[in-house]
């Protein structure tokens, strides 16, 4: 994926939404300044106080923006998000990415002292950001997470997890994703990386469930075959 | 009397309350007694901290999953960040916790920085508290002091002198933990007097009424501060019923334990009236879990009467 276009793609979307002329102006001066001076500090703040100068309103996606988008990355989508979570993500594609291990620390910082509509745009950017590989770890981290909305994040319309997860950790997402009630219909690669080990743990999973007394997640049949 | 009955229908926010050191039953209570808002300070934990990194994760709880855990039962959450007094006495570590706070004082829920001020009034004390002080007009945030424990009176009057001496508008500032010793001085300087109604320690509720009465409901809040110490979450509601009973009108009841504080920490542009009126819909997608499952955009209520557990 080249991330310019991915993020003159997204920037274009921001500048498509009602009202954004504020917004788009103070993203504009941000990125000027922090390229005259790329402090840490100032890309932190400008991700941090994001709400604060775009809103939070929820984003018109027209059909061909959603359409450049899938091909520019393939299963990427921004439906249903916010304009802060949008902005969010164009943001960090500004981090430049010319040493690895500077971007992969300064993003990791991010996510250690996220809140909960940070840390879901954080985990939404996955898939569009530099290094992908070196996202690994951290992607399961948001599976672990306790926040059904940074569960989503990781979880559903979102292709780094089938990209980039090797079964194990697929496995994980998917029973995990039955657990905290996830529609797993929207999960990307379901069908895909269906495996026998998963089948199995969810045999008996639904095994465990009938002998609670209690009901069985919609669709875990599909995937118990 | 139930104090319930006394305050059927009224709205409360809870300025000053630790919820992180409180259970699922507390915030049960506390919605049912009508709290709909809580501002949580960020303080120490009841032992020191050996290192940033526990400074880090307790910042990130309370924008993060204790602003959620309040959400799913209706009460929307807020906090102050800061470095607190006890543990500014440790320098090495201050200064770590001091790099790591323009992390946080711009995150969405911070209303301000808080709790900070004095607790033994020693000079690292006076140094944190002033660089914190600095940070808060920088970010333009509101203030909410912590006055220390002994040498009370003294020790409010420095904070004031100090915040005046930073450029900091007394309207920026809180004051908390005030008594009857302490509130003519705040309120004639400028400030917003918190009170916190606390067993045994701090102020009690029959008290707290006959200083309503005393100086009116202006520029006046009350907070429970319930923590990890005994402690009541209901000290809002249970105030108000009080002042209720006591003849005090509604209106003064409503400045005293809602309006107020958020005439005060609204200055964050963090939060607003017209937010906090809207009652909290729990968003189907906000659904939390570990093994308990939210349906219906409700917290599973327990029965507490039932033997049974399913």
């Amino acid at each position: 994926m080249n991330i310019a276009t991915m993020s003159q793609t997204l920037f274009y979307l921001i500048e498509q939404q009602p009202d954004s002329g504020k917004a788009v102006e103070y993203l504009r001066q941000q990125v000027d300044a922090y390229h005259q001076n790329p402090q840490v500090s100032s890309f932190y703040r400008v991700f941090t106080a994001m709400p604060r100068f775009v809103g939070r309103k929820g984003i018109d996606v027209p059909a061909d923006m959603a359409f450049s988008l899938q091909r520019l990355r393939p299963g990427f989508s921004v439906a249903g998000w916010t304009m802060d979570r949008l902005a969010r993500v164009w943001w960090l594609l500004q981090l430049p990415a010319d040493e690895k291990t500077i971007y992969v620390n300064t993003i990791s910082e991010l996510f250690k002292a996220g809140e909960l509509n940070e840390l879901v745009a954080l985990y939404s950017a996955l898939p569009v950001l530099a290094f992908p590989e070196s996202w690994r770890f951290q992607a399961t981290e948001g599976i672990r997470n306790n926040i059904a909305d940074v569960q989503s994040a990781i979880m559903l319309h979102n292709p780094y997890p089938a990209d980039y997860f090797d079964e194990a950790a697929w496995n994980q997402l998917i029973l995990k994703a039955f657990f905290t009630d996830k529609d797993v219909t929207h999960i990307i690669g379901l069908d895909e990386r269906r495996n026998e080990r998963l089948a199995h743990t969810l045999a008996d999973y639904a095994a465990e469930r009938r002998a609670a007394g209690r009901s069985l997640p919609p669709h875990i049949e599909l995937l118990m075959e | 009397m139930n104090f319930m009955d006394s305050i059927q229908g009224m709205s409360f926010f809870d300025m000053h309350v630790h919820m992180i050191s409180r259970t699922t039953d507390d915030y049960q209570a506390m919605a049912d007694a009508g709290v709909v808002a809580v501002i949580e300070p960020a303080f120490w934990m009841g032992q020191p901290r050996t290192g940033v990194d526990s400074f880090r994760d307790y910042f990130a709880t309370l924008v993060g999953w204790e602003r959620f855990r309040a959400s799913q039962f209706g009460i929307r959450h807020y906090c102050t960040i800061g470095l607190n007094s006890k543990e500014a006495n440790q320098e090495a570590l201050a200064e770590q916790v001091m790099e790591i706070l323009p992390l946080f004082i711009y995150k969405e829920g911070v209303v301000g920085i808080g709790e900070i001020g004095f607790d033994d009034q020693t000079p690292a004390e006076d140094k944190y508290y002033r660089a914190q002080l600095d940070l808060a007009k920088e970010a333009n945030l509101p203030v909410q002091i912590h006055t220390p424990h002994r040498d009370k009176k003294q020790g409010t009057s420095r904070s004031m002198d100090i915040a005046i001496e930073h450029g900091v508008e007394p309207g920026m500032v809180i004051v908390d933990h005030n008594n009857e010793e302490t509130v003519r001085e705040v309120l004639d300087r400028g400030f917003w007097a918190g009170f916190t109604i606390y067993p045994f320690t701090k102020m009690g509720n029959e008290r707290m009424v006959e200083i309503v009465k005393q100086y009116g409901p202006e520029r006046i809040m009350i907070n429970s501060a319930a923590d990890w110490g005994v402690s009541d979450p209901l000290a809002v509601p249970k105030t108000a019923a009080l002042m209720k009973q006591h003849g005090i009108s509604d209106e003064a009841i409503k400045l005293v334990t809602f309006g107020n504080a958020v005439t005060a920490f609204a200055q964050s542009g963090q939060l607003n009236l017209e937010e906090l009126l809207e009652p909290l819909t729990i968003d189907q997608s906000q659904r939390f879990n570990g093994s308990s499952v939210l349906r219906g955009g409700q917290a599973p209520r327990v029965d507490k009467e039932s033997t049974i557990i399913k």
